[in-house]
């Protein structure tokens, strides 16, 4: 399993999990980054990090480090 | 209707995430009858405005925008303390949740979560036209039935919808109402009693009793203590939670989303694609290349403001103070403790004060600016890897680049950060960056040491190094700072892209109007307070004896080189040459013999392990208020007068020549190379500007401003003994 912090294409994706029970995933989850959801890294800033994720019509960026807490697969 | 007018204004609190154009809206509620203050023992702002509304008083409150109610600092706690009425606030009479209409479903998870405190509800649909074009279409009167409240679309950067949301206020007022709350499934509700139970004593509430269960690092937890059995009743309330396939970090936005599913379903119809303009946009400021550059292109327009085009306005202030004084002195001639009260404490410090509100000003007007267009988000996220590693973000850019410039606007820019780490962590660090101030103390080092021996080539590398001093003693500290003592948790950083927007006039004034107000009122008191001080401390004891023995000393050391009668005729004209020279002289020599000189000598022999003797360390000290005042001390200390500047070829060829009278140095010359690298070092990390420490007091507290002052000055201390003490034995 990947995690969104790790992908370096544009293909859509889908989160599987936000497992870790930190603050941070919550933080996260509250944004709307939960199981089920429709994800797409839309860039990537010019020194590799943060990235910005295109969410239902939303375009939040965060760290790769924070992305890591989310896990993503591939939608075909 | 109720019948009686209330004895208290009616509150109302406006609640929303960061970019909804709420504070826009409160903009447009209060125009500017606002008042800013600081919430006690935090640094978040409190925003209070009037309004009137049909006759009643209303007080509105601009709560800090964020997207949940979780909390894992004080800062971010306001939000849910404001709403519960709990610790020293007051609980509102009415939210209005400024919702931004292209981004409805997830605005909504802060409005079902605040929900919870049984506030009646208006809902603001705002940033309407935007959802419109963006293609999607809302059913808003759908929404207002599925809610139970009013649901008024709005424009409030226009003011579109800013008459029938007074309206809904009214009504609401009359008759309150509130949005359906989520049902909690049975094991939340177990978990939320189990916590309440175990705490009977202490008068928790079902909605803050989840808020700890839900948030990992709880910052009310934190607030209502109970250490002894508090984290225990947690664990188990989220192994509750967690026993039923649920992960406790997530649960509560996971059920507050399929709550809002079923409240929301057929309500918002289209595609709701992110613009296809700003795409484009982003694709050209956003690229690696042409981004980066358009970036760099943007700081340095904004940094030439500060620099250069501050400097007209800046010099009027000086000139308009100047101007002052010199029309009130001869006013208060017949009392010369008054008369230099008057124009060296009291109008010097005014126009200390006013001459940092060009800065201010400009810089507010390119921070609303960029802010508004939605570019600042964009330059935080070009520039965030530059920072993150020490703790800081990609927002801390604009305050660091500005306190280039100078550190009030600076430290005030840090504002524009949301996380409270990363704003304190930026503030502290401002300081250190090379400002204008410094300039001239170099100019003057450099020029009178380094060119005559190295040559110009070194002196302009000497320079430029000098700038990066302070930033490279900075940015490890951060590091530091942010492992090592700033409690807080980190948080995620998180930068939401707005779509691109032109900023209103109106909306640009209001920020610089606020920015300029609040600095003159809260930061300009403690200025002038400052200065007055250490004007004291200058001219006191001031006893006549000096200045007599001073005119002594002078008359019988002129006497010696040419006859008398000529040197007492010279003298009996307060226009010549001589007695300018001595009116220098009993200058030097008040100087010396005021409370700050004698200090100044007491303490000398900390600053002797530097290499610094009593008149260089009489110069750091006077410095402290201002570090600019350097120079002009140092011409009155070598009985120059006040008015040398750093170019000035007296104060060059005098330092130069400057040697040590006695003690294991005598014959010398004071200024080696170690003891001017050390001195410039000193300047580079010293917090020499009471205007600082009075601007990170206000912004964060005094706690932090004493420990900050405490820090660079140990720091600018211990780095020049060091190379004073290496550089003296190679």
């Amino acid at each position: 399993m990947k995690t969104l912090g790790k992908i370096h294409h544009r293909k859509p994706l889908e989160i599987v999990s936000v497992a870790s029970d930190c603050g941070r995933a919550g933080r996260l989850a509250a944004l709307g980054f939960l199981p089920g959801r429709k994800v797409r890294v839309s860039r990537v800033a010019p020194l590799g990090d943060p990235i910005s994720i295109e969410m239902e019509g939303q375009e939040i960026s965060v760290r790769r480090a924070e992305a890591n807490l989310i896990e993503v697969k591939e939608v075909k | 209707m109720i019948a009686a007018a209330p004895a208290r204004p009616v509150r109302i609190a406006l609640l929303g995430n960061p970019n909804t154009g709420k504070s826009t809206l409160f903009n447009r509620l209060t125009g500017l009858r606002q008042h800013i203050a600081n919430y006690p023992g935090i640094t978040v702002e409190k925003k209070t405005g009037a309004m009137v509304l049909s006759g009643r008083q209303i007080e509105l409150i601009d709560l800090p925008g964020t997207y949940s109610l979780a909390a894992a600092s004080p800062d971010e706690r306001v939000v849910m303390d404001a709403l519960g009425g709990r610790f020293g606030h007051q609980a509102p009479d009415l939210i209005v949740c400024v919702v931004d209409a292209t981004n409805i479903k997830r605005n909504m998870l802060l409005v079902s979560e605040a929900a919870e405190l049984g506030i009646p509800m208006v809902i603001a649909l705002n940033q309407w036209d935007a959802a419109k074009r963006n293609g999607l279409q809302i059913n808003h009167e759908l929404l207002a039935d599925r809610l139970g409240v009013p649901v008024v679309p709005t424009v409030a950067k226009r003011g579109g919808g800013l008459e029938e949301l007074k309206k809904a206020v009214g009504h609401a007022l009359a008759e309150p109402r509130q949005i359906p709350r989520i049902l909690w499934p049975e094991f939340i509700e177990e978990s939320r009693d189990l916590v309440c139970n175990g705490l009977e004593q202490e008068d928790v509430t079902g909605p803050e009793a989840l808020r700890m269960i839900f948030d990992t690092d709880s910052a009310f937890a934190d607030k209502i203590g109970h250490k002894d059995k508090l984290p225990g009743l947690l664990k188990a309330a989220r192994e509750v939670i967690r026993s039923h396939g649920m992960n406790p970090a997530s649960a509560e936005a996971v059920l507050h989303y399929r709550h809002l599913e079923a409240l929301l379903d057929g309500v918002i119809g289209g595609d709701g694609r992110v613009a296809r303009t700003r795409n484009s946009v982003d694709a050209l400021l956003l690229n690696r290349f042409w981004g980066t550059l358009i970036f760099f292109a943007v700081m340095y327009v904004v940094f030439q403001s500060l620099y250069a085009w501050a400097g007209p306005l800046m010099d009027l202030i000086d000139a308009g103070t100047s101007l002052v004084q010199g029309a009130v002195s001869p006013l208060l001639a017949g009392t010369p403790v008054i008369q230099s009260l008057v124009t060296d404490g009291i109008i010097a410090g005014v126009g200390g004060v006013l001459i940092f509100l060009p800065q201010i000003l400009l810089l507010f007007l390119f921070i609303a600016v960029l802010e508004d267009t939605g570019y600042l988000a964009r330059a935080a996220f070009l520039m965030d890897k530059l920072f993150g590693w020490c703790g800081l973000n990609g927002k801390s850019f604009v305050p660091l680049l500005s306190g280039y410039a100078c550190a009030i606007p600076g430290v005030m820019a840090a504002r524009t950060l949301e996380d409270p780490k990363a704003r304190i962590t930026t503030i502290l660090m401002t300081p250190f960056m090379s400002c204008s101030a410094r300039l001239p103390v170099y100019v003057l080092l450099i020029g009178a040491f380094v060119e005559p021996a190295y040559g110009p080539i070194v002196a302009g590398w000497a320079l430029f190094v000098m700038h990066f001093v302070g930033a490279a003693v900075a940015m490890p500290l951060a590091w530091f700072m942010n492992r090592c003592i700033l409690k807080i948790k980190a948080q995620p950083f998180i930068l939401e892209m707005p779509d691109y927007r032109v900023p209103t006039f109106r909306n640009v004034f209001i920020r610089m109007w606020e920015r300029g107000r609040e600095f003159v009122i809260r930061a300009g008191t403690v200025i002038l307070a400052f200065s007055v001080i250490i004007w004291a401390l200058l001219y006191f004891p001031r006893s006549e004896s000096v200045a007599k023995n001073a005119r002594e000393t002078f008359v019988a050391a002129q006497s010696a080189t040419m006859p008398s009668v000529e040197v007492a005729a010279a003298l009996a004209n307060p226009d010549s040459e001589l007695s300018l020279k001595l009116s220098h002289r009993i200058d030097g020599a008040y100087i010396e013999q005021s409370y700050l000189g004698r200090f100044g000598k007491a303490v000398q022999p900390v600053f002797d392990l530097a290499g610094f003797d009593w008149k260089i360390t009489v110069g750091i000290l006077s410095s402290f208020p201002a570090r600019e005042v350097m120079i002009a001390t140092m011409g009155i200390i070598y009985n120059l007068g006040a008015d040398v500047d750093e170019g000035s070829d007296d104060l060059r060829s005098i330092l130069a020549q400057e040697k040590w009278h006695d003690g294991p140095r005598a014959g010398q010359p004071v200024y080696s190379l170690p003891v001017v690298l050390g001195l410039m070092v000193f300047f580079a990390l010293c917090m020499q500007c009471g205007a600082t420490v009075a601007i990170v007091a206000k912004e964060l507290n005094w706690g932090w401003a004493a420990g900050s002052f405490a820090t660079m000055t140990a720091l600018a201390w211990v780095a020049a003994v060091i190379i004073y003490q290496i550089g003296s034995r190679l």
